[in-house]
């Protein structure tokens, strides 16, 4: 996966919607160069100054962008995504929620073929605060430049976690949500790889959460790849029932499958530090990094 | 969404999934007519979504009526994991040699979906101590994996070509009705012939719009059902404190430090993101009405969602019903203006979670 450098064109599809616009308006406010939006029949008005374009194509000419930020509904996603990555996309953010899993494999698939990274669905996309870059729904307010990575299953957990680092003085590096669902086309192994060989990140927060085992294979990823820098984990849902979807598509525990307590020994065992409130975190981060 | 045993093999018996000849039986009167058509001896099955039916006396093997109406009777009172049957399936037994495993399921791990089978039948997927597992390419499952699946069951040739087509068929139900899981457990084999005893099918929730023959197949809990007109995310539990915030996440983590400070959640409730002022009023006035919700704790991390949006819904609500008393935890952008909104009134307001979850466990 490319992280966008500062400065560099963005394209939203699905801009004339309710929440595209109005997050496109607050992206741009952030700093972040919206330079093309994509609503099909809608070719020709403009959002915030930012011109719209019936097709991603027109729009990748007309801008240059390589990175998408995607918020058409569900039932749209699929064709939606696929004409991203066809028209030359190699970034695709997927806000968008409630996409049909087989919709997410398909998609996923594609991207493997044609060389191209999504992250999400349903995710509240990535940060980088020294780039002014937001291309996703995060408050902007709670973030701050700094040399902690935060990378979360739960968008709301990671505003609160980079809210509470940055008031106790840790800024952020990179900030990233993989999603809620139980398909992320980015992996937290993959947001490992983001940041290790990252000079500035000095630390990672991962916040995950019941469901799958994610946290399992990272934490086994951490140890056998020898991953140098300090890990700080919080997990959520150490009391919620079985069988139950606790809001997220995937946050769901199966029998033994997907507990919290799975997850915390997985971390720990693989030398983390696990908080037990999300308000712990900063002081964990302040021991790891010494 | 899952189905009933019944619903499940319907769709099995569309597909070409030989099952037994059943009949879905809502009293006893139903299931002596079902029973006179099928022919004695029959299965009496309680018809829930909750798992361990068996070890709960949910299933009964009856050989005449006097039996039959009791047995139903006796099924239809029964509790299963606090859930009532909505009847029962009278099935024609099926005397069998042996029972087998044969499931598609998501593997998120690897993330396809994959085929499991075992020899070992009857048994719980995660007791299995003797399975195979495939995943499956996003276009479907090939003939040489189906049939590798069915020579780990069976070595004899005769029985493994049906037991390979029995694979492919539960796959192409599985990929076309977008199954979450399709299990057949157990299969038997009888005379022969490879038969599914139970069946388990759940629909992917977000697929649904695509798939209108699964709409409104079952009633929902009056609560979940409203909860889910509105779009909120919502779990009914069966403690004493609602549980509201925006983002799951959080609300997750909301029942963690609930729970961890000795109390119990009567609910999980999700404004979702940018909750707007009705969306508010909405959710505090379903979560009053939970009979078994004493107090409110409200969490909300301000960004997208405007901590004063949630502020004037709820002092809406509080000027019009009579309200359990709720204990707010708003912080983030604006909460300044937001704790100006709710002063004078009789919602206690904490900056920080651990203080809100803290009073309102006390009850203080």
């Amino acid at each position: 996966m490319i992280i966008p450098e500062s400065e560099e064109p963005i394209i939203v599809q699905g801009i004339t919607g309710r929440y595209g616009s109005l997050h496109t308006r607050l992206m741009l406010q952030y700093g972040t160069k919206i330079a093309a939006g994509v609503t099909p029949g809608k070719g020709g008005m403009n959002v915030e100054g930012v011109p719209v374009y019936n097709t991603v194509r027109e729009a990748v000419e007309k801008s240059g962008s390589r990175s998408s930020v995607l918020f058409v509904p569900a039932p749209n996603f699929l064709s939606a995504a696929k004409e991203a990555i066809d028209s030359g996309i190699k970034l695709l953010v997927a806000i968008t929620e409630h996409i049909p899993i087989r919709d997410t494999l398909t998609i996923l698939d594609i991207a493997r073929k044609k060389g191209a990274s999504v992250i999400g669905p349903n995710t509240p996309g990535l940060i980088v605060p020294s780039r002014k870059l937001k291309l996703g729904i995060m408050p902007a307010s709670s973030f701050s430049p700094g040399d902690i990575a935060i990378f979360s299953r739960s968008g709301t957990l990671m505003y609160e976690v980079a809210y509470q680092l940055t008031s106790s003085g840790f800024g952020q590096s990179l900030a990233l949500g993989i999603g809620g669902d139980p398909i992320n086309c980015t992996t937290l192994q993959e947001c490992i790889e983001l940041v290790r060989n990252d000079q500035t990140t000095k630390a990672v927060v991962l916040v995950g959460e019941i469901g799958g085992d994610a946290e399992e294979r990272t934490a086994s990823y951490i140890s056998e790849t020898r991953f140098e820098k300090p890990v700080v984990a919080y997990i959520a849902g150490r009391h919620a029932p079985k069988e139950k979807k606790m809001g997220h598509a995937g946050a769901i525990i199966y029998g033994s499958y997907g507990t919290a307590e799975s997850k915390i020994k997985a971390l720990e065992d693989a030398g983390a530090l696990v908080a037990k409130t999300p308000s712990e975190i900063p002081s964990l981060v302040s021991r790891a990094i010494g | 969404m899952k189905l009933f045993e019944y619903q499940a093999k319907a769709l099995m018996k569309e597909y070409g999934i030989p099952v037994p000849p059943s009949l879905f039986a809502r009293n006893e009167r139903e299931a002596l007519d079902a029973a006179s058509k099928i022919g004695y001896p029959v299965a009496v099955k309680a018809q829930v979504l909750a798992g361990g039916r068996g070890k709960a006396g949910g299933i009964s093997i009856v050989r005449d009526e006097g039996e039959l109406f009791r047995e139903t009777s006796r099924i239809l009172s029964l509790t299963i994991s606090g859930e009532r049957p909505t009847g029962v399936l009278v099935e024609k037994a099926v005397p069998h040699q042996k029972e087998y495993y044969i499931s598609i399921t998501l593997d998120r791990g690897e993330r396809s979906f994959a085929v499991i089978a075992s020899p070992e039948g009857g048994i719980d997927v995660e007791s299995l101590t003797k399975k195979i597992v495939r995943n499956i390419q996003v276009e479907g499952i090939d003939r040489e994996t189906a049939r590798e699946v069915a020579l780990f069951l069976s070595e004899s040739r005769g029985e493994a070509e049906k037991i390979e087509t029995i694979i492919m068929k539960l796959e192409r139900m599985q990929r076309e009705k977008e199954c979450e899981l399709a299990e057949i457990n157990p299969m038997c084999m009888a005379d022969g012939e490879f038969i599914a005893l139970d069946a388990k099918i759940s629909i992917d929730d977000n697929a649904l719009f695509r798939h209108p023959e699964f709409s409104k197949l079952h009633p929902e809990d009056e609560f979940e059902g409203e909860a889910s007109r509105q779009g909120f995310a919502f779990v009914r539990l069966e403690g004493n404190i609602a549980v509201v915030g925006n983002g799951a996440g959080l609300v997750l983590s909301t029942l963690d430090l609930v729970s961890d400070a000795g109390g119990s959640p009567a609910c999980f409730l999700d404004l979702g993101g940018g909750a707007q002022r009705e969306r508010v009023e909405s959710a505090i006035m379903l979560v009053n009405r939970l009979p078994n919700a004493e107090r409110i704790l409200v969490n909300i991390f301000g960004g997208i969602t405007r901590t004063t949006d949630v502020a004037e819904g709820i002092l809406s609500v509080s000027k019009r019903v009579n309200l359990k008393p709720v204990y707010a935890r708003i912080s983030g952008a604006e909460e300044e203006e937001a704790r100006k909104i709710l002063e004078g009134t009789d919602v206690k307001l904490y900056s920080t979670a651990t203080d809100a979850v803290r009073a309102v466990v006390s009850g203080e």
